[in-house]
């Protein structure tokens, strides 16, 4: 198992009184773009955790008689990356104790609640660079939050909960789509969210890479359909399969829309292309390419040159491992070339 | 280096042409020396024209057309960011192993004079690297680079006896060399930009690639007489030129086709692409 634990979080102490380019017309600070790249990460993994908790209930609402194998409430805490503390805070692994782990747990450094606290206050740190519509997002949600803490939540209750904090995070993303200037600050809050969104897409194939493997495969066993579709209602790609390779549910090809299908905009090579192309626009406003440019170009250009049966052939999980392992080492070389 | 390209193929015919099909291989991929900025393939009539990939990986258009047609063209842009990796071929898109790369082909048979010219120029060197440098080195002394006008004739046999041929035969002679010694070789058809350290005008280029254990793909550019740096763009890879050709095509009707083809590849500014 690689290292678990987040890449990603946020170096409070970084992000100086360093201006991002030399260039004098551009004069952000690197703060103001840390924060930036940090309110959108947040906001992103805020939106993930949602989802794997929704698929997550969906799966363990079946029937025992399908043959669950009852882990699915520490395989979601698997993907939500932070299986650590919540041995520490918790121990069992059940519906109550993750839910409330991933959602509420102020010990939890990436809980649903500590996400939308910290993309608040980073967003609060820089409010001048972002547009109304996005402090409203943020602010608002806030708020709401203290009243769906104070609740005590049945399951109906709760899957409200997880679909407001989707709102929450499409009508920010959508806020900033429509309404924010198109410059460095609006690229910046886009590599946050991409690079967030590929580790979350990888970390959901790197949990469950052994349903896709062909030797687990049991022809028609309905715990793999389920398992699979889990898989892709996660990263709501459920309709999108269908309509793409019109044919029964197939781990390849599962794994082929997630990780090399650029159409299908939570992919791995759909985030990559964003990523190289926002930070395209960076280093051509700025006037300097750097290693952030060069990874990411690299990644994005064995992704496009790579086919699903060559990445079986090499071993899934160690491709995936890989691929989390680059995924924050490309965060760190963007911190290190413009957040601090 | 940051390399803009503007190629434009046009086409004008005598007697209109009912209908034109043809296969463009113009749009490069991305490995670790190159990456694409931007890329635009515009034809100047309505037609079909669908992407796709051939049994190499290269990226190829399939464009038809409904006439009458008494011209059109094919307008190319785009923009592309180099980095000198000195001819080695790393992350690029292999579909077929190296090993298919060793059949001759009709424009790489080797006549015997190649055949004892490519064993005495390599004599001196002990390994297959330095072997292919000695034969570049060789080839780009004794052979000349020719405009398209002064070509005498098609084919590494006889481009060899000519002494001359334009960089599609140079790199041609360079692969007979290389597969008559027993190596993998591949023809890369692409663009190279304007340098100071490149004896031949920048604009479409052609040159090969060796695979050699321990290293993988390695291209030399016989015309220019150094493995590619960062002012070559690859666009396609193949047996020979015909597999990488940039354009192939057939038509109805259309006689008295004029062909004029323009290509500008440049270094641009570093804000080129931000307007």
């Amino acid at each position: 198992m690689p290292d678990f634990s987040y890449g990603g979080t946020q170096d409070l102490a970084a992000g100086a009184q360093r201006l991002v380019s030399k260039r004098p017309d551009l004069t952000m600070l690197s703060r103001t773009a840390d924060s930036l790249y940090w309110v959108s990460r947040y906001v992103e993994r805020a939106e993930y955790l949602a989802r794997i908790l929704d698929a997550t209930t969906r799966l363990t609402n079946l029937p025992s008689a399908y043959g669950g194998a009852g882990t699915e409430w520490h395989s979601a805490v698997l993907t939500a990356g932070c299986e650590e503390a919540f041995a520490k805070a918790y121990g069992e692994a059940n519906e109550r104790n993750v839910c409330d782990f991933l959602s509420f747990s102020p010990d939890n450094p990436s809980s649903i609640r500590n996400c939308l606290a910290l993309a608040r206050s980073n967003a609060r740190a820089v409010r001048t660079a972002l547009t109304s519509e996005m402090w409203d997002a943020l602010n608002g949600a806030w708020l709401e939050l203290q009243r769906f803490e104070k609740k005590r939540m049945d399951r109906e209750e709760f899957a409200r909960f997880l679909d407001w904090v989707k709102n929450v995070s499409l009508v920010f993303d959508g806020s900033a789509y429509r309404t924010m200037l198109r410059d460095d600050g609006y690229w910046f809050s886009r590599l946050g969210v991409y690079i967030e969104r590929a580790d979350n897409t990888a970390r959901i194939l790197d949990v469950k890479y052994h349903v896709l493997l062909p030797d687990t495969e049991q022809v028609g066993g309905s715990l793999d359909y389920f398992q699979w579709t889990t898989v892709l209602r996660e990263v709501s790609a459920l309709t999108a399969y269908h309509w793409v390779y019109r044919e029964a549910v197939k781990p390849l090809l599962i794994a082929d829309l997630l990780i090399l299908n650029r159409r299908m905009p939570r992919s791995l090579a759909a985030c990559y292309e964003n990523i190289s192309r926002f930070l395209d626009l960076l280093g051509d406003a700025y006037g300097r390419q750097g290693p952030a440019q060069r990874q990411a170009r690299k990644t994005l250009a064995s992704l496009s040159n790579t086919q699903i049966e060559t990445i079986f052939e090499g071993g899934l999980h160690e491709f995936i491992s890989d691929f989390i392992t680059e995924n924050n080492r490309l965060g760190g070389t963007i911190i290190d070339q413009y957040l601090q | 280096m940051r390399i803009s390209i503007s190629h434009t193929i046009s086409y004008a015919y005598a007697e209109p042409a009912r209908h034109i099909t043809q296969i463009l291989r113009l749009t490069p991929r991305d490995h670790d020396g190159q990456h694409v900025m931007a890329w635009r393939i515009e034809p100047t009539i309505d037609g079909r024209l669908q992407a796709g990939q051939d049994a190499y990986g290269n990226i190829i258009h399939r464009f038809s057309a409904d006439g009458p047609i008494t011209e059109m063209a094919i307008q190319v842009n785009g923009l592309i960011e180099t980095v000198d990796l000195a001819g080695v071929v790393r992350g690029a898109v292999e579909r077929v192993p190296p090993d298919v790369f060793r059949r001759d082909t009709m424009m790489t048979m080797p006549g015997s004079e190649l055949r004892s010219f490519v064993g005495a120029a390599t004599s001196g060197a002990d390994t297959p690297l330095g072997k292919m440098h000695a034969l570049m080195e060789a080839l780009h002394e004794t052979m000349t680079c020719v405009p398209a006008d002064q070509r005498t004739g098609i084919g590494a046999a006889a481009a060899f006896e000519a002494r001359a041929g334009i960089a599609q035969d140079l790199a041609h002679v360079f692969m007979a060399g290389a597969r008559h010694l027993g190596l993998p070789a591949r023809y890369v058809s692409g663009y190279v930009a304007h340098a100071a350290a490149l004896p031949q005008a920048a604009g479409a280029h052609a040159w090969a690639e060796i695979y050699l254990e321990n290293y993988g793909w390695i291209g030399f550019d016989c015309a220019n007489g150094l493995c590619p740096i960062d002012t070559h763009v690859r666009v396609a890879i193949g047996l020979d030129y015909g597999d990488a050709a940039p354009v192939r095509g057939a038509r109805k009707g259309g006689q008295g086709e004029n062909l004029a083809v323009r290509v500008t590849a440049t270094e641009a500014g570093a804000r080129a692409s931000n307007q």
